[in-house]
């Protein structure tokens, strides 16, 4: 009963519920060739999920995680068309991500403009260069082994993104909850005062989170790059509001300081089970977005509901 | 004159423990009434159910002897029952006048702007004060905010006033003026509730006082029937009055921190002094005076621009808190939410904080264990009451988040402490207690600086007192020859002195 009191516990016992429901309405749902396509689909966006995570709890907002995201693609993309040999191109992806993040926390830490400002323009710089590099056309033509990744399986039928999610949620945990540098990340968006007080390196701490969110966005980038086996200038468009909205559902707060990896961990599995489920059902993606829509609401409602609920019942007694 | 409002054995709780028990109090027009009790003895619980906000489980509220339920805050005033707390809640961007007429709405007419300025600043006279009411509430005082606040009451026709703690935050001039107010209230018939912490506060003011402890009623009485001694005792339940006496001296004469000529343009100048490991050098002076500018110039906050500090005789520019942190010297803020603790954050984490290296290993990763192990030495040590060491702050009582900041403090192992306003809105059990404990760390060798606007604190703990005004230093005494009378008229205008 006191695990169901935390929103982690009442998380889980959704996930439970919805799980529960779609292995009873479908028997393909349970099988792990459906489980790694459903986790497969959005890989990307769960790997983002992570980082975005120390960014909310931080008290700050990066918008512009897709747009990282699809120029680190496109980028990549050129290079290999410019004949760069894949490795390089890789790298060379990765590092622009790394410049992004550090743009971002330049304007951000730097010169003290707020993260929904920077980043809002940042999200239309990035798209508008990624635009420029591929323009419409798209490209495709991606060494073999590089399709291979995104696509084949790399541990038994278990493909390398998955595997990149894992490592990556189990890093991020760790971080998180048990290092100093997680504790400094709650203080700062519990109360910067507070933090820069007791002497806290502040402007480090955020650095460090919007540099990481570049890199990890990058990464994301690459890996959807390598799943799809084309990029073009609109990849990983409006990713961000998907991302956001997961780690919201997790519990985290959009004031910061409050919030848990496992929260966020928790509502990315609800959020394909969910979707999941209801493809399986035929049911419209749209239809899928809607629900998804009133589920974040609701996630919003049921602290007051809870509270408002405790009010009423302890004046009937 | 029959009571305007009346609570008859008013009960409530939360969660199975009783804030009010029984309790009755009755207010009658054109009187002040005080409310004393400690921290904790059901004093907000109280305000709250007479304003509507709670309702009480058993018991009864009546107006003019009216038997009467009030649902919600409205109801309250809609009887003529108003709040103003330590705290103004105005509107900032909004005019005094705005402000003050917030309530009343008529949605058929356009606003008359000269009319409701003339009514507003007629409403501000009744109160014996001038003010512009077109100025914009950010830009007023915190006191100059408390009076909009009054005459918005005033407005609603209020006949029963509740001031919780209205005086805490304001400076000594403020406050005569904030008697006058409570007066002129008072001789247009309003029944006045006022709770403070500032027993002789009381004398002054008070025609009758209510002392409450754990939710009780425990006596009410003319104010002249009563001493501090016999309010404290009857708040405590047991003789406090000698806890507040001096102690000897643990100077040890060894110079730890010289500061000289000290500035920071438009802030403070010339500012000169010595502490000793073991001595307590508390700084006296009005609100406005800028002793905290000086503490936080020490701590790297707010750098000084001129003079020079030497920390055992090493000269040293300080211009972060990490770097006064390593220098060994910790700064426990008068501001709890502000500066003080993350309050939704844990016991635990909130006292390891500035220490965090010092529980980390390879990788930062934190030793969970050894954090909780040292949370519980203090909790034990300061007898900090919480149910686990894990619940947030901002759930504790003013007293306990005072230790859980000294505490966080403490455990960086200060040489110099720097102690602003150590138990303002605290109960008078911590207080003693908040005392003890700096009295201890004197014992041990620290040097320590207390800033402090409370006159009996100061003259009971200080080895020496310097007073500050405008940005100066005007004056020192040492604990032995200093007397209220003589820091206060120091504090006031030295040169009368």
């Amino acid at each position: 009963m006191t695990a169901l009191r935390s929103w982690e516990g009442f998380l889980f016992a959704v996930l439970i519920l919805i799980y529960a429901v779609n292995a009873w309405s479908s028997p393909v749902f349970l099988t792990p060739g459906n489980q790694i396509n459903m986790f497969q689909l959005s890989v990307e966006k769960i790997i983002v999920a992570l980082v975005m995570t120390f960014v909310i709890i931080n008290g700050e907002i990066d918008l512009s995680v897709a747009s990282i995201m699809g120029l680190a693609a496109c980028a990549f993309g050129w290079l290999v068309q410019a004949e760069v040999p894949g490795g390089w191109a890789i790298m060379i992806a990765l590092m622009i991500g790394l410049a992004c993040g550090a743009f971002n926390a330049l304007f951000i830490v730097g010169f003290g403009i707020p993260s929904l400002v920077v980043t809002l323009a940042t999200m239309i710089a990035f798209r508008g260069f990624a635009r420029v590099l591929v323009e419409d056309r798209g490209i495709n033509a991606f060494p073999a082994w590089f399709n291979h990744l995104g696509q084949k399986g790399l541990i038994g039928p278990v493909p390398l993104a998955m595997v990149v999610f894992a490592v990556l949620a189990v890093l991020a945990y760790l971080i998180l909850q048990r290092t100093a540098f997680g504790r400094k990340v709650y203080f700062i968006g519990a109360n910067r005062a507070v933090a820069e007080f007791s002497g806290l390196d502040v402007r480090a701490v955020k650095a460090k989170i919007f540099i990481a969110s570049g890199v990890v966005s990058a990464l994301a980038g690459i890996l959807f790059a390598a799943r799809v086996g084309a990029v073009r200038g609109d990849v990983a468009q409006g990713f961000e509001l998907d991302i956001i909205t997961m780690v919201l559902l997790g519990g985290v707060s959009i004031f910061g300081g409050a919030g848990t990896m496992s929260g966020t961990i928790l509502a990315i599995l609800i959020v394909l089970a969910l979707r999941n489920g209801m493809a399986l059902q035929n049911i419209t993606g749209h239809i899928q977005t809607g629900v998804l829509g009133i589920l974040l609401i609701l996630s919003v409602m049921v602290p007051i509901i809870r509270e408002t609920g405790g009010r009423l019942i302890a004046r009937v007694r | 004159m029959p009571p305007v409002l009346e609570m008859r054995d008013i009960s409530k709780s939360f969660g199975g423990t009783a804030a009010l028990s029984g309790f009755s109090l009755s207010m009658e027009p054109g009187r002040i009434h005080a409310l004393v009790g400690e921290n904790g003895a059901g004093k907000s619980t109280l305000i709250k159910t007479m304003t509507g906000i709670h309702q009480p489980e058993t018991g009864d509220i009546l107006v003019d002897g009216q038997p009467v339920s009030f649902r919600g805050t409205a109801d309250a005033q809609r009887a003529g029952v108003a709040a103003i707390y330590q705290e103004p809640m105005v509107f900032p961007d909004l005019s005094v006048a705005e402000n003050i007429f917030i309530s009343h709405q008529n949605r058929r007419q356009l606003i008359n702007w000269s009319a409701l300025n003339d009514e507003a600043a007629a409403m501000i006279a009744r109160l014996g004060v001038t003010l512009d009411p077109r100025r914009a509430a950010a830009e007023l005082t915190l006191a100059e905010q408390q009076t909009v606040e009054i005459a918005r009451a005033i407005s609603l026709n209020v006949r029963v006033l509740i001031m919780d703690e209205p005086s805490a935050s304001l400076s000594d001039h403020e406050v005569k003026r904030l008697f006058g107010i409570a007066r002129s209230l008072r001789d247009q018939g309003v029944a006045v509730l006022y709770i403070s912490h500032r027993l002789e506060e009381i004398f002054a003011l008070a025609d009758t006082v209510t002392v409450m402890r754990d939710g009780k009623h425990i006596s009410t009485k003319p104010v002249t029937e009563v001493t501090q001694a016999s309010m404290i005792a009857e708040m405590v339940g047991r003789d406090m009055a000698g806890r507040f006496a001096r102690e000897p001296s643990k100077d040890t004469g060894e110079v730890l921190l010289n500061v000289s000529n000290l500035a920071k343009t438009g802030v403070f100048r010339d500012v000169s002094f010595t502490v000793n490991r073991g001595e307590i050098v508390c700084f006296s002076g009005l609100v406005g005076a800028r002793r905290t500018d000086v503490g936080l110039a020490l701590f790297g906050v707010a750098p000084a621009d001129q003079g020079s500090v030497e920390i055992a005789g090493q000269p040293v520019t300080i211009t972060n808190p990490a770097q006064a942190q390593s220098l060994g010297i910790a700064y426990v803020s008068e501001d709890r939410r502000k500066l003080g603790l993350a309050l939704t954050e844990g016991i635990t984490a909130n006292i390891t904080l500035p220490m965090l290296g010092k529980y980390s290993g390879a990788f930062g990763w934190l030793d969970r264990m050894h954090e909780l192990a040292d949370a519980q030495a203090f909790r034990k040590q300061l007898n900090i009451k919480a149910a686990n060491l894990t619940v947030p702050v901002g759930t504790l009582s003013g007293g306990n988040q005072q230790k859980v900041m000294l505490a966080k403090w403490l455990n960086t192992k200060p040489r110099l402490l720097i102690v602003d306003e150590p138990t303002r809105g605290i109960d008078i059990g911590a207080k003693a207690e908040v005392h003890q404990i700096l009295r201890a760390l004197a014992a041990e060798g620290v040097a320590i600086i207390i800033i402090s606007s409370d006159l009996p604190e100061v003259l009971s703990l200080a080895d020496r007192i310097l007073v500050m005004r405008e940005g100066r230093i005007v004056g020192e005494f040492t604990g032995e020859d200093a007397t209220d009378e003589s820091v206060m008229h120091l504090a006031v205008a030295a040169e009368v002195a």
